[in-house]
């Protein structure tokens, strides 16, 4: 496949190559002004005044102490996401056993939870005074809480809560395309299942495992939420940037956010070492993969009650955010559940005349970012998968960049590049406006659409595009007729991710918001800031139900391309 | 299908201009930590007297909106800063990111309660209290002064803020210091306060809604904050949680006002800072959201009965702001790196 490509490039010629740049120029524009531009103030703003900042950092003893911490949570949280991942995507896509379909229902739902709002409701289930704490401790009969949910173990625990769903539905995705005669082959062969795992499985499986090894990886690196709401006393790179900007030390913030940058970065270039040294490639255009009900009568019995026990767990956060949203504030002090209930949160929300005010401002944030990575990132993937230029190294680069970066130090980048007009410096004058929140979504958006569709473009036959440009269609017909269409199902799964993933976004907005611009996920900051649990809660329920609504419209979305591809195809 | 996808594009731009549109009134901007329900409340009000001026207001911690003016100094977005502590105020005005203003009733606070050169002023007395869950401890054996929270027999029962980042627990922490150097001329029987006190600390809270949670649901019993929060925790949410005045006397913060250096609405800033702290105003904002009025022109008997006796039973603190603003981050960061932690001998 891969060779088809370059044959087809060179063919192509010279003449196609202006307009290749006529595309290409602008993209790279756009992202290097954007994705790079603000980071490489970070990291200069960190040399200002010599090395006397990253003195201070190494001294530190703080500093070097959030260091060490930030990498044992994110090594611990690919751990836990991967222990938890890689068995539940085998168990659900090879095994057929009762309550299958529920627990592949839900497995997903951690994704759905944002991040502000999960960790909150984690408190409220797993806290001191949780309620599975509570039950926990009734059942033992124990004169104190069992556990207490602080420092890294906490945080690491939601984390393996929230990011599994990377490790699971890049392998499941994995399992999919997987060619099962590989492991027929193997048996034949007389490989036990064992040896079948762990020399034939595992490594075709080893591409997708490390990619969302790496993605759990950097998420967790930047988290700031969890470590927010459950350090006590433990402290993070993330967390520690915010805590000496505030104090003034704006230096010692920036050497704080390159070095997280830069950890991030390493992981991600390791990566992609590793890939290329191994050059594995799952080939096959995969089979349907049969379920079979494992041989084992034991296990077979204990299937089920263990799917129902998951279920439980992943829908418990969720559950309990609802609880809470019509529980009387302050009224649940020592009992295991809320004693009373009242509609009254969601009252105080139906009479605030500013109800609607951050909902507005998310829904239509989200939009206006996702809508600019559906354009950037269509013209960029169908760039780096079907033409050959130079710089096609340098666009992919850009399009993953923004996904090793917290989004801490992308805040941080945007509030000190655009916070003036100076065209010579090519800054423009964003802080404090509606727009600084679109673009800081706009670029956490780009490598989740932008991988997306490249995956999408990956299957296309090459020579398509070809037989359509040689058959006289102009470039804009053979991008509606042609290119779009190959490119929708990752469109679409891409564009949702970035618009749930805009819509929910805590870490940057909380930096950056404005008034014109305030989202929902500070609306249920401020209101937890006024102890007004309840209401939070019912906000956050309005902000699952958007999420949900969201992932939905994508399903038809999505739906739709089957029932046209088929068409076609008939 | 395009077509469709078109109107819907042209849609969300109309929606979107229509929304970064304002509606011809001159738009006031502040930064303000004093929360959504007092914001609103004197949103609606100026907005009544001043038809013409439309107030929005972004709502953030005090440190966080130093650190936005630090952030915009090259443009300034906001025109009036309310809500701060003297400490933060104090840094503000040395890195001249304020005006000064001196307001109609410059003469109705305390000299400490103001900037003498009027880049700030005080609205609001903030005293320190300690707090306990009257469910989990008889208020009758409660702890009444600092040194009764050192008690061994609250090991494990004290619930407090990180002192890094809560403005009333670096007050706090600060007085303890000041008290051991004017006692002693050395700050370390100030430290050995603070290691008893982190003996007997359950836990470092990070941020006031966790620390609220905590105390009401008995993961914790004691702690030491500000009275206006406490005070606004039992009214609003029911939490049983009741506060003393420490008999020895308690840090006494001084919460202000000011204009934001660059502002292009002087004229209008100037209009909200006179309205909110008029006495009118100051009594409304007792009477609603338990603030205690900086300004020293209120007779008592027209304030509420908790405010009115906050202001009788305060005893302040000397509090040395030049010795504060130059050693409390180095106290801090002492206590950070060699006290933090180290009491608890599990």
């Amino acid at each position: 496949m891969a060779g088809d490509v370059e044959e087809t490039a060179a063919r192509r010629g010279a003449g196609s190559a202006i307009a290749t740049w006529a595309f290409a120029a602008p993209v790279l524009a756009i992202l290097l002004w954007t994705v790079v531009y603000p980071n490489v103030s970070v990291i200069t703003g960190s040399f200002q005044g010599g090395l006397a900042n990253w003195r201070a950092f190494i001294a530190s003893p703080a500093d070097r102490e959030a260091l060490w911490s930030t990498l044992v949570v994110a090594v611990g949280s690919v751990i836990a996401a991967t222990a938890i991942g890689v068995p539940l995507a085998f168990l659900l896509s090879r095994t057929e056993f009762r309550g299958r379909r529920t627990l592949a229902a839900v497995a997903t739902l951690p994704a759905a939870l944002p991040p502000l709002v999960g960790v909150v409701a984690f408190l409220f289930l797993y806290g001191e005074s949780g309620v599975v704490t509570r039950v926990v401790q009734k059942l033992l009969h124990l004169d104190h809480a069992p556990w207490s949910l602080t420092g890294i173990k906490a945080i690491i625990f939601v984390h393996a809560y929230t990011m599994y769903v990377y490790v699971f539905l890049f392998v499941a995705a994995g399992l999919e395309r997987y060619d099962t005669s590989l492991d027929e082959a193997a048996a034949g062969l007389g490989a036990g299942p064992l040896r079948r795992l762990r020399r034939v499985t595992l490594p075709m499986l080893m591409p997708a495992i490390a990619g969302a090894m790496l993605l759990v990886f950097m998420s967790a690196l930047g988290s700031f939420s969890a470590p927010y709401v459950f350090g006590g006393g433990i402290r993070v790179l993330s967390t520690q940037i915010v805590a000496s900007k505030l104090n003034g030390a704006i230096g010692l913030a920036y050497v704080e956010t390159t070095v997280l940058a830069v950890s991030a970065v390493a992981a991600l270039a390791l990566l992609r070492w590793m890939e290329r040294r191994r050059g594995y490639t799952v080939s096959g255009k995969g089979q349907l993969t049969l379920r079979r009900a494992p041989r084992s009568r034991l296990v077979r019995a204990l299937l089920p009650p263990v799917a129902v026990l998951l279920v439980v767990v992943l829908i418990l956060p969720h559950a309990m955010v609802v609880l809470v949203s019509f529980a009387r504030d302050g009224a649940w002090t020592t009992q295991i559940l809320p004693p009373e209930y009242t509609l009254d949160n969601f009252r105080s929300l139906a009479t605030d005349p500013q109800l609607w005010t951050p909902i507005r401002n998310s829904i239509l944030m989200a939009l206006v970012a996702t809508a600019a990575n559906v354009i950037v990132c269509v013209v960029a993937a169908y760039l780096v998968v079907l033409r050959r230029f130079r710089g096609r190294r340098l666009l992919e680069l850009l399009l993953v960049i923004p996904w090793a970066i917290p989004a801490t130090a992308i805040a941080i980048g945007l509030a000190s590049t655009f916070d003036r007009n100076d065209p010579a410096t090519l800054r423009l004058l964003l802080v404090g406006t509606f727009w600084i929140l679109p673009l800081a979504y706009f670029i956490r958006g780009v490598p989740l659409v932008a991988s997306a569709v490249e995956g999408s473009l990956r299957q296309m036959d090459p020579s398509t595009e070809e037989a359509a440009r040689g058959l006289g269609a102009s470039w804009l017909l053979t991008l509606r007729r042609v290119i779009l269409p190959a490119a929708r199902p990752g469109l679409v799964a891409g564009a949702m991710l970035a618009a749930v993933t805009a819509v929910g976004e805590f870490v940057a907005s909380v930096v950056l918001y404005t008034h014109a611009n305030r989202p929902i996920s500070v609306e249920i900051l401020a209101q937890l800031r006024g102890f007004a649990f309840g209401t939070a809660a019912a906000y956050s329920v309005l902000l699952i139900l958007l999420v949900l609504g969201i992932t939905l419209l994508a399903r038809m979305g999505e739906g739709r391309r089957d029932a046209e591809s088929t068409s076609i195809n008939a | 299908m395009i077509r469709l996808r078109s109107s819907l594009v042209a849609v969300m731009l109309f929606a979107l201009a229509s929304c970064a549109k304002s509606d011809g009134r001159t738009v006031l901007t502040v930064y303000s930590p004093h929360g959504k329900e007092l914001l609103s409340w004197a949103e609606s009000e100026f907005e009544k007297a001043n038809p013409t001026i439309d107030v929005q207001w972004v709502d953030m911690g005090a440190q966080e909106v130093l650190d936005r003016l630090r952030a915009e100094r090259a443009n300034p977005q906001a025109d009036v800063w309310f809500g701060a502590t003297a400490e933060i105020f104090d840094r503000a005005a040395k890195e001249s990111l304020l005006v000064a203003y001196a307001p109609t009733w410059k003469n109705a606070v305390d000299s400490a309660a103001r900037d003498p050169r009027d880049r700030w002023y005080g609205t609001y007395l903030t005293p320190e209290v300690i707090a306990w869950n009257t469910q989990a401890i008889d208020s009758a054996s409660a702890p009444r002064d600092w040194d009764d929270v050192l008690d061994p027999k609250w090991k494990g029962r004290v619930v407090i803020r990180d002192p890094v980042a809560s403005g009333s627990m670096r007050a706090i922490f600060g007085a303890q210091i000041l008290r051991s150097i004017r006692e002693t001329g050395k700050p370390d029987a100030g430290y050995e306060w603070l290691r008893r006190l982190d003996a007997n600390t359950k836990e470092y809270v990070l941020n006031p809604t966790i620390l609220y949670q905590k105390l009401g649901r008995q993961e914790g019993a004691i702690t030491l904050y500000n009275m206006p929060d406490i005070a606004t925790l039992t009214q609003r949410v029911g939490i049983p949680v009741a506060y003393a005045f420490p008999k020895s006397g308690t840090p006494l913060l001084v919460d202000g006002i000011a204009i934001v250096r660059g502002t292009k609405h002087e004229a209008e800033a100037r209009k909200y800072y006179e309205f909110v702290t008029t006495k009118q105003a100051m009594i409304e904002a007792a009477r609603k959201f338990i603030r205690i009025p900086a300004r020293t022109d209120i007779p008592h008997d027209s304030l509420p009965r908790e405010v009115a006796r906050a202001l009788d039973e305060i005893k302040p603190m000397p509090m040395d702001r030049a010795m504060l603003a130059a050693h409390l981050d180095e106290w801090m960061t002492y206590w950070d790196s060699n006290i933090r932690n180290r009491g608890k001998t599990k």
